[in-house]
């Protein structure tokens, strides 16, 4: 049972890890820039940008791949 | 997840995102230049430029209100406005009557130094997109119904969660599966995208929600608070003489210790009673200069009357407008807003292409099997 149950854990994690952490470095940006003046607007820009960041290098790594075979 | 809840889920998934996305594709599509109004409005022509002074003098209020009424004749001011982003500039709102439809008023910029008319505000291509987004010309009606879209779409990204489970659980995050047929390449970037996006489409869905809301909440703030903020004063005729406008300011300044002036209504519009202006305050911090403070002033005397924090909801409203518009975080934060915009309507259309092309399968699966049945004679 404990076996099952960390397995599903490590799975969950696997699954939905990377989203959660993305979705919390947007929301954190998405309020310094409110919140922190000058040097949250700095925050902002990195972390409301990771998800494009993520998608455009996904999107680079791939077209480079299918660009070299 | 048993397979019964997975198609559960997948009803509510399919369902909320189709009957919103035709609406959702016009919000993101609008949204787009929106991000970008001033930016447009500039580069049109559309947006009033401050002149070059020497000193740091400003018109005092009066002053402007006098400019404002010399520029519009006949009519009278609504409201007098102070951007904290464009402190070169003064707006000025002129309509037929007090109480007149917003749709009627017209907004000119005024230079803040010299009281010099500049412009109109608020006109051009930008505005045509601006109510598209809004209401789609179609009121309180439209705004009401963009917000219910807005809701659905929050209830598809949810359930879009829910699924991203037993649709992704066998593979690596980020995986695209290439060698499989493009109905799966498209739904791995659907689910990618979705996923990678999802706390900014949340945000700035249901806050897109909340500002579909505005003129309900700001009934109900009438209703209760400022009902009871001019109670004492109920039966005052209008006033026969408006008090100086200078003094309304200076006084409205001393009430709010620390704080700057935002917009003043004038008596008998929509944010104010029939006897007081209401001077509106904002602080200087990042947050607080969203968040204002109403201060309730004689429209003959000029006396203070009230103020009052405003109520949690119209608060929520405030810090709803930057979290939806993101002009915020100057422009970077704006050029990210228009990628992150984009990426969503990669998500809808391909929501969209994923829906059409798995009836399609079905629809060639029938057909299939109906012809298996049909005997086929010799």
């Amino acid at each position: 049972m404990m076996h099952g149950s960390s397995v599903g854990s490590r799975l969950w994690i696997r699954v939905f890890g990377a989203p959660l952490l993305i979705a919390l470095a947007t929301t954190i940006g998405l309020l310094a820039a409110l919140l922190w003046g000058d040097g949250g607007r700095y925050v902002a820009w990195v972390t409301v940008g990771f998800p494009v960041l993520v998608i455009f290098g996904i999107w680079l790594r791939r077209s480079r791949k299918a660009g070299s075979s | 997840m048993k397979a019964r809840t997975v198609r559960l889920w997948s009803v509510v998934h399919t369902w909320t995102s189709l009957v919103s996305t035709v609406f959702l594709l016009l919000l993101c599509l609008t949204g787009l230049p929106l991000v970008f109004h001033h930016e447009i409005d500039e580069l049109l022509g559309y947006a009033p430029q401050p002149e070059a002074h020497a000193s740091a003098a400003r018109a005092t209020p009066q002053q402007v209100a006098d400019a404002a009424l010399a520029a519009d004749p006949g009519r009278l001011l609504q409201y007098i406005s102070w951007d904290k982003d464009e402190p070169g500039i003064v707006m000025a709102f002129t309509n037929s009557a007090p109480d007149a439809a917003p749709d009627n008023a017209t907004v000119r910029a005024f230079d803040a130094a010299s009281a010099k008319l500049l412009g109109p505000v608020g006109v051009g291509p930008m505005l045509i997109v601006l109510k598209l987004h809004t209401d789609m010309f179609a009121g309180q009606a439209g705004k009401l119904f963009l917000g219910a879209m807005g809701l659905l779409f929050a209830v598809a990204i949810i359930s879009g969660v829910v699924l991203y489970w037993p649709f992704t659980r066998r593979l690596r995050f980020a995986t695209i599966r290439d060698s499989a047929s493009r109905r799966v390449v498209w739904l791995d970037w659907h689910n990618l995208i979705g996923v990678v996006t999802v706390a900014w489409a949340l945000v700035v869905g249901l806050t897109g929600v909340v500002n579909t809301w505005a003129e309900l909440m700001l009934s109900q703030w009438k209703a209760t608070e400022l009902a009871s903020m001019v109670a004492p004063y109920a039966g005052k005729p209008p006033p026969s003489h408006l008090a100086s406008l200078d003094g309304v300011v200076a006084r409205a300044r001393r009430a709010a210790e620390g704080m700057e002036i935002a917009f003043i209504a004038f008596p008998g519009t929509p944010f104010s009673s029939s006897h007081h202006f209401a001077a509106f305050m904002r602080g200087d911090t990042p947050l607080t200069s969203r968040l204002l403070k109403p201060v309730l002033l004689d429209g003959e005397t000029g006396e203070v009357a009230d103020s009052r924090a405003l109520p949690m909801y119209l608060q929520a409203l405030l810090i709803s407008q930057p979290l939806h518009f993101g002009d915020y975080g100057g422009m970077p934060l704006k050029v990210i807003w228009a990628a992150l915009d984009v990426l969503t309507i990669i998500v809808i259309g391909s929501g969209l292409y994923l829906w059409l092309a798995r009836r399609r399968k079905r629809g060639a699966t029938r057909a299939d099997a109906f012809a298996k049945r049909v005997p086929v004679s010799s």
